[in-house]
Formats: structure tokens, C-alpha cells, sequence
């Protein structure tokens, strides 16, 4: 018996003995996450299956139930980066690729999870190293690195050599596996260590892709010139609107420039840089911006290009620092100029008001050094050009073709490569005009950063680095980095994925990206009520029980049909159970996420316990779980963690425990006679922060132990038979999340359409301001206490 | 041959912490686990990170074990027995355990991931926070016995420990024991919740056993240094000196070791607050009152 993942080495004598150590000491990934894995009545500890913190600790990839292919393809990143040897034990899961074929496959239970585990340790004992082992890629990390002729970019070899048109030395550079050369395979090693997509992106790709993005924005705030936006919307600092900037220079250059005898420089310097961004999984889609890939959604990852580091030492990574910190010195050398937000060619000495529009002028650092651009009117906008950078595109082959916009070059065809001038005093003394000029942007001084006196090339000042950079709430510039987090990370909901910019660990950027949302519309062929059922509640893996009643109800509804009050109270219960289960999975969650480990094995337990427990046993476990939710309150360093954080405004767009925890009492059990017969008031706590949360869902855990005693009883959510009905139905219902709505039509006894909103999607919109500004574990622990559900958030659904 | 007994009740030392450790962090005792775990990180790849620093990579496993064995060169487990005995010993803890910060920045740093490079930082946000607080209650201890020699103040507590005589210093220097030796709840620069292991989090195989070993180290290190500064080192009736030694320094260990288990991670802003506002003025308040007690009262 051997596994698939066996580190190389010929199995004898001393491995033989580790071998038998590592069958014993696996460490766990758990896809999608813990908390699903519990939710399906997996006991991790109990199999003696640690969780590991880091697909580079783990050994096992253990994957719960059917994945959609989106999370398939992060799996098999994740699997890439975990060190041999390694192993995939699948329960209940379906098809894995692009992972390879599961080690052992097994029943999704805990039955089926220690049998697998058991199999899987033989297997390790057996079969942890072998001679012929088999090279895994993950095809979101495929890699190559090809060599290019620094002067002709059509001259690409998959060899180091030199140029057969001009026998310059080919440069290397690493592009993703779309361009051809089926031959190829990128070697594991490569593979492993490529993490662009979870734990570690390499840092200088991400300042790569940091500078790129500064390059793409256009607003700015008229009030704080430092405040600049890629996208329409209000200043954080004054509120303002901010307004667009026109990059006058680039106008300039287009109308009135034939010359370009620089131009074979331009046209060099453009094919090192093009293809900035790539799609992990779609190679072939390449953007000079970062964003979201329009095929699958997936964040576009930075590409190195290795060329350019070598070529203009001091491009990207790195290098752009160079840039930033000559346009420091520039800048300082620079009497400042005022220039109005919305007439750039309003160029003042002096503070005042714009005589065109009377807006107030912005000062402007003009950082061209040169006195030579003194006539000029269209350089008041120069000055934030670090930041505000119009990038222009030209054609590889033809460097005089000039676009703004990305396209294909109307001479060859080519697709037009973004090109960032970086040519500096050197090249613009013999120019009339100044072509040039936009490129100062963030890269200002590429050339003589490299010859200050003493100092070597890539000498690397924090103070200088991020001197340009805006301030975050801690008063500090720091460099900003671009950090996945998830669809795997420990301390998230597993199935969200989150880039988070980085500004120090103050987060200044949240990109969510989902990946097991649901589809709207929710259906698309005829349903018979049964399956309806089925096919939601697989689809909400969080909270099964709610939403198999939500089905019921709206069915009921549509069919006119009512239950007695004994099955209708038996729901309530059920409904109650399943609540407190996800809350006590909730606190596991928040346990594991902010290191209090008794309280996360401790209520893990409780979860699994309660999820399955009839009346009577939830009788017997109340003590056991009343304990915890006092000893948890009286946690020391508890308030100190949670007091303050993520606090949501009274009007915020919040359901369930989040508005009752503002002091709103919104719950659509008030309404319902059943309820109020088993005794039910509304929970209730003020200030909205996440300490209110957790205590808010811990007199929820009380209160629906009371209600489940009242209620005596717990029913299944099945309908009865509904008949041949036509009509229209709706239902709504207090999931442990929040208020859940369904409507659907019924025609001749089958569902037809249906709609559905949860409050998982309104939730996870609150994510971007709640983080904003925070330190890295309070934004953390803020989207923690929003206790989303990925699988509840509309978006493309992939089950 | 001191060193020899040392050295190999180190071994025994660490393997105990292990033990605790690893129940402390799963929930479940298991003696055997230790050397499985050793084991199984020998056997598992140690992947090198994509262009990472590497002199600061592989240096800084090693540079953490280093700076841990040369803190417990100064730790006495007996009359004599003591790899160094110098004139300066508790200012050469502080100055090896120095280099902690040192190896963490580097191992933050070298791996080029950005959760331990932040992972990195914080910990030198966190030293911070601990810095003085394990310095300054080190001069109240070292005031009474009117010696930096380790041996010299375990006997200063012939009459009375340490723990009853500043107990203020006892409580701090604790504490920021845990922060030096990053245990939870200060166990912010490898943040499983937040940083997914952080500076830990590149590392695999043989390298990351290293770290790990080297960690115990110093929290073994640490609590000797507890047990020296506070709680008499040897002292004790009827057993014989080194078991005093033995006991009290494993009860120290399991102490920190567990105490993390029942509270979340401190807010890096709330830690960094709480020792200079606090802990500080504590610490000063210790250095004062052992100076008036020493002063008046012949103890």
C-alpha cells in the first residue's frame, strides 16, 4: 500500500521507523473548513487528527463531502504547498480533480472518518517514501520560465542563449504555462513553492502588483490630494465626492508629438512588463490591472517578470522603491504648486481658489526636475503622479503606435503591452516635448536611485519607501502588501475567500471573493417537493434544519395546507437545537480564531453533542452547556479582546443576532403564536460591537434551551404530500444567522421557481467597512463576529 | 561533567515540555508524542520558501536554540552545578535571550511570506511590550542579593523566596517571561487565527523541528530563570537539591504552558498599552519597595 503523495527516497532501515512516526503524528486540512466538517458529525480530536495551521504543516488533506470546482482548484494550491509526504483521505466527496485521485475514500461519518483515518495510517507506515515518485502541479500555479531578447520581445526561447537577430543574451522571466510549450512541466518544487494563491504570496510580487494598482486610479479628493481612488466615491478623510483626474500630460503627448526617437527603448522596456496579471486558473486571461479574473471571478495574481527586475533594476518589487525614493528627493528639491482638482491647467504658486470653477487648488509636488518644463500649463496634475498614473499602451513591435487604452496594434495586430515609463533626465534633456513625463510616476528616479554615492542599487529606506504612501489609522506608512486569506484560513469561514491590503497590519483593502455561494435564480428545472427540500438543505451545509423548514413552510404556504401544533411546536425545536449548535459552533470558531483553545475544543464537543440530541439528551447536556457559556463570560482577557471591536452604526444593514445586537429587536419568531406559546421573548443587547455579539448569542444559547424544554418534542422537516397544486408560496424564518426569506411558485406539485434571501448576503457587506483601519487580528475577529455563512451568500453556486 | 548533566537534563527538560505542549495545545497527553513528532518532522520535507533570505532562513532556527542553550548556561539546578557561574549571570540571560527577537525577525523575514513577516514585526512590536519587564524586575531581585551571580541569589533567599519578598516583580517577570518565550495568550507573532502560524508558518520538515526545539529551550530557560530569580532555585528541605531544581521548574512550565488555554490572544495595542502603562509603573513600584525592605528590614 503506498500514497500518492510519498516523499522520494528508498524505503528502508531509518525510514521505515519515521515512517511509522509520521503514520501516527498526521496533521489536518480540513476542506472546505472545521466547522463544516462538524456540522456533517466529525469529531477531529476525537480521531486523534489535529488541525494544522498552515497547508505547510499539514499531512493530510482531508476533504468533507462534495466540492464545488472553484474550491477544487484552491484545494489542489493548498495540496501543492503541503510537504511531502502527504495524503488526500475524501469523505463523501465526489470528483477531486484537478487533486489527484484520494488516497482513501471514505463514508462521510465518523464512522467513515476513523476507518479512513486508520486505512490512511497503514497506508503511511507502508508507503510514506518511494523511488518513483510522481510530480504533482496545481494548475493554478503553473509556472515556466522562458528567455527573451531584451530588444526583440517576438524572440521568446524556452532555453538560455543568445538572440539569433541580434546575439544579445536572452533574459529569463517566468510567465504562467498558457503560452505554449506543451512539453513542459513545471517540476514540484516549483510548484510547492509557488503560493500565489494561500499562506505566502512572494512579497515582491505583491509590491509589484501594489504599484500597479496605484498606477489605475483616477479620483482623488479635491480637499486631500492624498486620498486617491480607483473607483467614484466619497473621501474617508472629509467626506467629500471625490473628482476625477484628467492626466493633461498624457494629452499632450498624444497631440503634438511626431518624434519618438526613444522610442526602440519604449517599445524594449514595454515587452518586459507586459502580462502583469494572470488568472490562477485561466492563463490565458493577462490584465495590466489587478482585479478579478471575468471568467471564473478568481483574484488575478501578479506574474513576475523576472526580466524586468534584472533589466531595469529598480522596476518592480523593489526597484519601485528606488523610484519612490528618489521622487522623495525630487520632490523636496521642488517648490510645490497648487493646481485645481478639476482644471489641471490652473497652475498656481500659491494656495487660492480656482479661477475657472472656484474650487479650492491642491498642491502639487512637482518632481520633473527640469526647469525645461517651466512653460508648461498641463503639469499641475504632476505632482501626484505617484499615485494618479494614466498607463498608456503600445504595440511590442511598433513602438510609435501609443493608445490609452489596451487594444491591438493597428499595424501588426499585437496585442498593445502597457508600458510605465520609467526613462528619466537622461532621455527627456533632448526633448521638446515630454513624452516622457506620466512615467515619472511612481518610478521617478529608477536611474540615478542606483548611483547615489555609497549606497548600493536596491538599498532599500522605509523612510523613503514610504514616504507617498497614505497614512493609516495607526499614524504609520508602511509598505502595503496584497494577503489572501482563505479559502482554507484557520481563523475564516472556510469557502470565503479575502485579499486583504495590508498597510503594515492595519488592513486598507478587503476584496471578498466567495466561492460556494448559492446561485440566483435557485432553480432552473421543475423540482418535486422532496427533492426541492433535499437540494436546499444540501446547499446550506451551515444550517440545514432552517432552511429544510423554510422549504417546508413556503410549500405549505403555497399549498394552503396547515400542521397541528404539536409538529409546529416539534419544528420550533428543532429549529432551536439547530441554533444553539451554531452558536456553540461559532464560539469553536472564534475559539480556534483567537487562540483560546479550551473554549474551542470545549464548545466543539458541545456542537456535536447537541446537533443529534433528542429532548432528553438535551436536557441532560443543558448543565454542561449553561457552565460554558458562564465560564466563557468570565474569560480573563475576554471583554478586553472583543469590547469595541467591529462596532456596527444603529442603522446598519444587519439581521438577526447582528441587529439584536444593536438593541433592535428584529426576529421573526415575535410574530409567530408558536413561539409566543413556548414562551419566547426576543433577545436583546446594546452597542453592536463584537462583544455584544457573543454575549447576545450566549442568552440565545440559554434562551433556546428553555424554548426546547417548553417545546418537548422535535420533529424532522419533511411535508406531507402537497398534491397537484399550482400556486404561490412564501415563507420566512429566524435561521441562527438572521431572517431568511423564500418565495416560490408550485405548478401542479412542482416547484417551479424560487427566490431566496438570506442574511449571510447582506452580512457579508459590512465586511469592508468593519475592517477598514483595523489591526490585522481585530479585522479578523471583526468578520469572525459576523458568523458568516459563504455557503448563504448569493453568487454563483457551484453544487 | 556539569555540562554533560545539564545538557542531558535539558533534553529530559524539553521533552516534558513537549509533552505538555502538545496536551495544552490538542487536548490530549500523550507520552510517546514528542519523539513522534521529532520523528515525523525528520521524515517530513523541509521545503525551502521561493526566494526567500536564505542565510536568514536557516540561520535563524539555529540562532533561536543557540540563544536558548546560552540562557541556560546561567541557570544553577544545584550547588555547583551550573555550566557558568558569572559574575554577571542575570544580565547574560537577558543578553542571550536578546537574540530571541533577533531569530524571530529573521525567521519572519527570511522565509518571504508576508504571515511571517508580519509575524516577525509583531514580535518586535511584543518586545517591546516584555523588554523592560523582564529587565526591571531583575534589578529588584539582583538588589537584594546584591549580586548578578544566579547562584548568589539563590542563596540571598535562604531566609525568605523571592515570591513572597517581591511578589509585584515575581508576577511580572512571568509574564513577560510568556511574552519573550511567545506563549499564548502572547502568542502573537505565530497567531494560528490570524497569521495561520506565522513565522512558523514557512517553515516544514527538520528546519521546523529546529524552531520548535529551540522555542523549548527557552521557555525551559525562562523558567529556570523563574525558579532562580523567585521561587529559591535548589532551596528545599529533605529532597536533594537538583529534584528542588527539577520540580519547581517543571511546575513553572506547566503554569505558563496551560495558563494560555483559557484566555483569547491579547489585543496586540491593549498588550503593548498594558506594559508600559501598568506594568511599568509596577515594576518601578517593585524596584522601590525591595529597595526600602532591603534597606530596613535584615532579611
Amino acid at each position: 500500500m503506498m500514497i500518492t503523495g510519498a516523499r522520494g527516497g528508498t524505503f528502508s532501515g531509518l525510514r521505515r521507523l519515521v515512517a511509522m512516526a509520521l503514520a501516527q503524528e498526521l496533521e489536518a486540512l480540513v476542506v472546505p473548513g472545521p466547522e463544516i466538517a462538524r456540522v456533517h458529525g466529525l469529531d477531529l480530536a476525537k480521531a486523534g487528527l489535529p488541525l494544522a495551521a498552515t497547508p505547510r504543516h499539514a499531512s493530510v488533506l482531508l476533504i468533507v463531502g462534495d466540492l464545488p470546482e472553484g474550491l477544487r482548484d484552491a484545494a489542489s494550491v493548498a495540496y501543492a504547498q503541503m510537504p511531502r509526504p502527504r495524503a488526500i483521505l475524501a469523505l463523501g466527496a465526489g470528483d477531486l480533480a484537478p487533486l489527484p485521485a484520494a488516497d482513501v475514500c471514505a463514508a462521510l461519518s465518523q464512522d467513515g472518518l476513523l476507518g479512513g483515518l486508520s486505512e490512511l495510517r497503514r497506508a503511511f507506515a507502508a508507503g510514506a517514501f518511494r523511488d518513483d515518485i510522481t510530480d504533482f502541479e496545481a494548475p493554478a500555479l503553473e509556472i515556466r520560465v522562458e528567455y527573451t531578447c531584451p530588444m526583440h520581445p517576438e524572440v521568446i526561447s524556452d532555453k538560455p542563449g543568445n538572440c539569433p537577430k541580434c546575439g544579445m543574451v536572452l533574459m529569463p522571466r517566468e510567465t504562467d504555462a498558457s503560452g505554449g510549450d506543451a512539453g513542459h512541466t513545471a517540476n514540484e518544487s516549483e510548484a510547492t513553492m509557488t503560493q500565489h494563491n494561500t499562506p505566502a504570496q512572494p512579497l515582491k510580487a505583491q509590491e509589484h502588483s501594489k504599484h500597479a494598482s496605484a498606477e489605475a486610479a483616477q479620483y482623488t479628493c479635491p480637499m486631500h490630494p492624498e486620498v486617491v481612488s480607483a473607483e467614484p466615491g466619497s473621501c474617508p478623510k472629509c467626506g467629500m465626492f471625490l473628482v476625477p483626474v484628467e492626466d493633461k500630460d498624457v494629452d499632450d503627448k498624444h497631440s503634438g508629438h511626431g518624434g519618438h526617437g526613444d522610442h526602440g527603448d519604449h517599445g524594449e522596456h514595454a515587452s518586459a512588463e507586459a502580462a502583469q496579471y494572470t488568472c490562477p486558473m485561466h492563463p490565458e486571461v493577462v490584465s495590466a490591472e489587478p482585479g478579478s479574473c471575468p471568467k471564473c471571478g478568481m483574484f488575478l495574481v501578479p506574474v513576475e517578470d523576472k526580466d524586468v527586475d534584472d533589466k531595469h533594476s529598480g522596476h518592480t518589487g523593489h526597484g519601485g522603491h528606488g523610484g519612490h525614493g528618489d521622487h522623495g528627493k525630487h520632490a523636496s528639491a521642488e517648490a510645490v504648486q497648487y493646481t485645481c482638482p478639476m482644471h489641471p491647467e490652473v497652475v498656481s504658486a500659491e494656495p487660492g481658489s480656482c479661477p475657472k470653477c472656484g474650487m479650492f487648488l491642491v498642491p502639487v509636488e512637482d518632481k520633473d526636475v527640469d526647469d525645461k518644463h517651466s512653460g508648461h500649463g498641463g503639469h499641475g496634475d504632476h505632482g501626484k503622479h505617484a499615485s494618479v498614473e494614466a498607463v498608456q499602451y503600445t504595440c511590442p513591435m511598433h513602438p510609435e503606435v501609443v493608445s490609452a487604452e489596451p487594444g491591438s496594434c493597428p499595424k501588426c495586430g499585437m496585442f498593445l503591452v502597457p508600458v510605465e515609463d520609467k526613462d528619466v533626465d537622461d532621455k527627456h534633456s533632448g526633448h521638446s516635448g515630454h513624452e516622457g513625463h506620466e512615467g515619472h510616476s511612481g518610478h521617478g528616479g529608477h536611474a540615478s536611485a542606483e548611483t547615489v554615492d555609497g549606497i548600493e542599487p536596491h538599498f532599500m529606506s522605509m523612510v523613503d519607501v514610504t514616504k507617498d504612501l497614505p497614512r493609516s489609522s495607526d499614524g504609520l506608512q508602511m509598505d502595503w502588501l496584497e494577503v489572501p486569506y482563505g479559502p482554507f484560513f484557520p481563523g475564516l469561514p472556510g469557502g470565503l475567500g479575502l485579499q486583504l491590503t495590508l498597510d503594515g497590519d492595519t488592513v486598507s483593502g478587503t476584496n471578498i471573493r466567495n466561492l460556494v455561494g448559492y446561485s440566483t435564480p435557485l432553480i432552473s428545472t421543475p423540482l418535486k417537493p422532496d427533492d426541492f427540500i433535499a437540494r436546499l438543505v444540501k446547499m446550506m451545509p451551515h444550517a440545514p434544519v432552517s432552511y429544510g423548514f423554510l422549504a417546508v413552510s413556503a410549500l405549505e404556504n403555497a399549498a394552503g395546507t396547515a400542521v397541528n401544533t404539536n409538529t409546529a411546536q416539534g419544528r420550533a425545536a428543532a429549529l432551536e437545537r439547530e441554533r444553539i449548535a451554531s452558536h456553540l459552533s461559532w464560539l469553536a470558531d472564534f475559539g480556534a480564531q483567537t487562540g483560546f483553545r479550551w473554549l474551542a475544543s470545549r464548545a466543539a464537543t458541545l456542537q456535536l453533542e447537541v446537533q443529534v440530541a433528542d429532548i432528553a439528551q438535551i436536557a441532560a447536556l443543558n448543565s454542561a452547556i449553561t457552565a460554558l457559556v458562564s465560564r466563557l463570560q468570565r474569560a480573563p482577557l475576554m471583554r478586553m479582546r472583543l469590547k469595541g471591536i467591529a462596532r456596527l452604526d444603529d442603522g446598519a444593514d444587519a439581521a438577526g443576532p447582528l441587529a439584536r445586537a444593536l438593541g433592535r429587536n428584529e426576529d421573526v419568531r415575535n410574530d409567530n403564536e408558536i413561539f409566543s406559546a413556548l414562551g419566547f421573548t426576543p433577545a436583546s443587547q446594546t452597542g453592536g460591537d463584537a462583544l455584544a455579539r457573543l454575549q447576545l448569542r450566549c442568552d440565545e444559547i440559554d434562551q433556546s434551551l428553555k424554548l426546547i424544554a417548553a417545546a418537548g418534542v422535535i420533529t424532522a422537516p419533511v411535508v406531507e404530500d402537497i398534491g397537484k397544486v399550482t400556486g404561490k408560496g412564501e415563507a420566512a424564518l429566524e435561521t441562527p444567522r438572521g431572517a431568511a426569506h423564500l418565495r416560490l411558485a408550485l405548478k401542479k406539485g412542482e416547484v417551479i421557481s424560487a427566490q431566496l434571501d438570506t442574511p449571510s448576503t447582506r452580512h457579508v457587506a459590512l465586511i469592508e467597512d468593519l475592517t477598514a483601519q483595523q489591526e490585522l487580528g481585530d479585522a479578523l475577529a471583526a468578520i469572525g463576529s459576523l458568523d458568516l455563512a459563504p455557503w448563504e451568500i448569493a453568487g454563483e453556486n457551484r453544487v | 561533567m556539569n555540562i554533560a548533566i545539564i545538557l542531558a537534563s535539558l533534553v529530559l527538560g524539553v521533552y516534558a515540555i513537549a509533552v505538555v505542549e502538545s496536551w495544552s495545545t490538542y487536548g490530549r497527553l500523550r507520552l510517546g508524542g514528542p519523539a513522534l513528532s521529532a520523528l515525523a518532522l525528520l521524515g517530513r520535507e523541509s521545503v525551502l520558501a521561493r526566494k526567500p533570505d536564505r542565510l536568514f532562513f536557516e540561520t535563524a532556527p539555529v540562532l533561536l536554540l543557540v540563544a536558548g542553550l546560552l540562557a541556560v548556561a546561567v541557570i544553577p539546578l544545584a550547588p555547583g552545578l551550573i555550566i557558568t557561574d558569572m559574575a554577571t549571570g542575570a544580565l547574560f540571560l537577558n543578553a542571550a535571550l536578546a537574540y530571541v527577537l533577533v531569530a524571530l525577525i529573521m525567521a519572519g523575514w527570511g522565509a518571504n511570506g508576508a504571515y511571517g513577516m508580519i509575524g516577525g514585526w509583531r514580535f518586535l512590536g511584543q518586545f517591546i511590550a516584555y523588554a523592560m519587564l523582564i529587565v526591571m524586575p531583575i534589578t529588584a531581585v539582583a538588589m537584594r542579593a546584591e549580586s548578578l551571580m544566579t547562584t548568589q541569589i539563590v542563596t540571598s533567599q535562604l531566609e525568605l523566596w523571592n515570591i513572597f519578598y517581591q511578589p509585584i516583580g515575581f508576577v511580572l517577570f512571568v509574564i513577560a517571561a510568556m511574552g519573550l518565550a511567545y506563549l499564548p495568550p502572547l502568542d502573537l507573532p505565530l497567531a494560528p487565527g490570524d497569521l495561520a502560524g506565522g513565522i512558523e508558518a514557512e517553515y516544514t520538515g527538520i528546519r521546523l523541528g529546529v524552531l520548535r526545539l529551540g522555542r523549548m529551550v527557552v521557555i525551559l530557560s525562562l523558567a529556570g530563570a523563574t525558579v532562580t530569580f523567585y521561587l529559591g532555585g535548589w532551596l528545599g528541605p529533605w529532597l536533594p537539591p537538583w529534584a528542588w531544581s527539577a520540580i519547581k521548574i517543571l511546575v513553572v512550565t506547566v503554569a505558563m504552558l496551560v495558563a494560555g488555554r483559557y484566555m483569547p490572544r491579547i489585543r496586540e495595542a491593549r498588550y503593548l498599552a498594558l506594559s508600559w502603562k501598568l506594568g511599568i509603573s509596577l515594576a518601578l513600584a517593585n524596584i522601590f519597595l525591595v529597595g526600602v525592605i532591603a534597606l530596613v528590614v535584615p532579611i
